[in-house]
């Protein structure tokens, strides 16, 4: 019995975190696995930093919130402010490579600070759109939450019936999610 | 006859308003009344998106004044009917409430709750526990059950349409914001299947025959001429209310036998109590678990036990002190120490209650 992985996505409104965090949470509950997934609201309709609080595990979730991160994940540079009060001497804080003069804002309580180029390698090497399903194949190499596979039958589940109209779609997010792994693949 | 809802059982991973909604349809409510306001909203949504297909109805009405009366109405004419508020609405929404407790209407509300006071924060807290427990300007004759899982918010939104309806007290569903929002999996049935049956809806007006000839006058009153009528009326309710009690109060323990403290929860919160609890006694702290799952009526027999063993209950939750007080009542004269973890307005996780009961234990 292991306690759940705590994970935090945050990102700006339209960076896709939230369908991560949600598409993760589905793969898991597929495979049997207890998941809770809260994404923050607040008044605001757009504009600020989205957040997403998911747990996995093996056992029922408790509180849907929590303070400190397995994993935390900060796509710009207010998220990365915005999440470093959930990191602590364990967590792995990842951040996105191309967010510039953040070096100073970066958690100093843990060591395990990783910079990936997910911007950089949706926009050169595939698109833009795909930008989160990058990060979600980070966070599964990086978490071992759910199995790849598992996770591509949950984005098939969800976007089945566009990728039925444009197989290239299908390629391209399955492309976009082993990439993620790759690029986090050497830095543990 | 269109077809069931939900037939068999089916495990979903949703989020809490499309477990309501689901909730309410597998129960038979007929119509919904309501008015926007965040975090409920979607149990409107998920509502009127699926009930043309099961030939259920919506109102959506001016402000929760209009959809707490309407609500009533719909009771009177027989409807299984409900609605569904959260905070500034859940004010608002006390007057018609009053008035379902004095004609002993059996309404379902649920309740989202929100931070306060005022609009505050749309996301989360447990403030609305006084108010929805003791709100309007009477004796706080209704129900209130607090749920701490996306199974209880299935379970209890069923189960509050029968309770309403078979002891006539308004029955409140109380979860908040993180409930309403957040996706866990949760097994959706069929009541019938599972034995569960709804108890018969009847029309309070418009029933046949002449009345005073074929049938006695249906006199529905919330206003008395004398003091003495209310007073006499009230004596009723209150009997009935006090006979019904023991029947309705719920709650779930554990490790209390043995404890020296017993953490108290309710609602959502009491899920880090849950996990906390466990994690303490495998480390080797006499703790315990005590969750009152209806707050109105407050499980008093089952504190009572439990409150003739400890020594010190610690009473956390995401309000300044509102379940505490309502424990106060109900443990009045017991003699265990009573600590808190107080946080309104923002949610608790297990490792805040670890520190307490660590903080307290030494």
């Amino acid at each position: 019995m292991g306690k759940a992985v705590k994970i935090v996505l945050a990102g700006e409104g339209g960076q896709g975190v939230q369908s991560v965090a949600e598409i993760l949470a589905e793969a898991a509950n597929e495979k049997g696995r207890e998941a809770l997934y809260i994404p923050n609201f607040g008044v605001e309709q757009r504009g600020g930093v989205s957040v997403a609080f998911l747990q996995i595990g093996d056992e029922p979730i408790g509180a849907p919130k929590f303070q400190i991160g397995d994993i935390v994940i900060a796509l710009s540079d207010r998220a990365v402010s915005r999440t470093r009060q959930y990191v602590g001497p364990d967590t792995v804080f990842v951040y996105d490579s191309g967010i510039e003069d953040i070096q100073d804002e970066l958690p100093t309580n843990t060591n395990k600070i990783y910079a990936i180029p997910a911007i950089e390698v949706s926009k050169n090497e595939l698109h833009p759109r795909v930008f989160n399903v990058i990060i979600m194949g980070a966070v599964i190499k990086a978490t071992g939450v759910v199995a790849m596979e598992d996770a591509k039958n949950a984005i098939e589940i969800k976007l089945g019936s566009k990728f039925e109209k444009d197989p290239k779609l299908r390629e391209m997010n399955f492309k976009a999610m082993e990439r993620g792994a790759e690029l986090v693949a050497g830095l543990a | 006859m269109p077809e069931k809802p939900i037939q068999g059982e089916k495990k979903v991973f949703v989020t809490g308003n499309e477990v309501v909604a689901w909730a309410a349809l597998a129960a038979e409510a007929e119509i919904m009344y309501g008015y926007p306001i965040t975090p409920q909203n979607e149990i409107m949504h998920y509502w009127t998106r699926t009930i043309p297909k099961f030939g259920r109805r919506f109102l959506q009405t001016e402000d929760e004044l209009s959809a707490g009366f309407t609500t009533v109405g719909g009771v009177l004419a027989g409807r299984r009917a409900f609605t569904a508020t959260a905070g500034p609405g859940n004010i608002l929404m006390q007057e018609p409430l009053s008035m379902a407790e004095a004609m002993r209407v059996p309404i379902v509300a649920v309740v989202e709750q929100r931070g306060g006071p005022s609009t505050a924060t749309v996301i989360y807290s447990q403030q609305e526990v006084t108010l929805t427990t003791l709100g309007g300007n009477g004796e706080g004759l209704r129900v209130v059950y607090s749920t701490a899982t996306h199974q209880d918010l299935f379970d209890y939104t069923i189960k509050a349409f029968n309770t309403a309806w078979k002891y006539r007290f308004p029955t409140f569903v109380l979860a908040d914001g993180y409930q309403a929002k957040m996706r866990e999996s949760v097994v959706f049935y069929d009541p019938a299947e599972r034995g569960i049956k709804m108890v018969p809806t009847e029309a309070y007006v418009g029933r046949p025959g002449m009345p005073g000839v074929d049938r006695p006058p249906m006199h529905m009153r919330n206003t008395y001429n004398m003091e003495e009528e209310l007073y006499e009326v009230l004596q009723e309710y209150l009997a009935d209310y006090a006979k019904a009690a023991p029947e309705i109060e719920e709650h779930e323990a554990f490790d209390t036998a043995d404890a020296d403290l017993v953490v108290i929860s309710h609602g959502v919160v009491s899920r880090a109590c849950k996990m906390a609890v466990q994690e303490l006694r495998q480390q080797g702290y006499k703790v315990g678990y005590f969750r009152p799952i209806t707050l109105r009526p407050m499980p008093e027999k089952a504190l009572r036990e439990v409150a003739a063993t400890a020594k010190q209950f610690l009473v956390v939750e995401s309000a300044q002190g509102q379940l505490a007080r309502l424990l106060k009542e109900a443990m009045y004269g017991g003699t265990a120490e009573m600590l808190t973890l107080f946080k309104p307005g923002v949610g608790v996780t297990s490792e805040e209650v670890v520190a307490r009961v660590k903080e307290i234990k030494g």
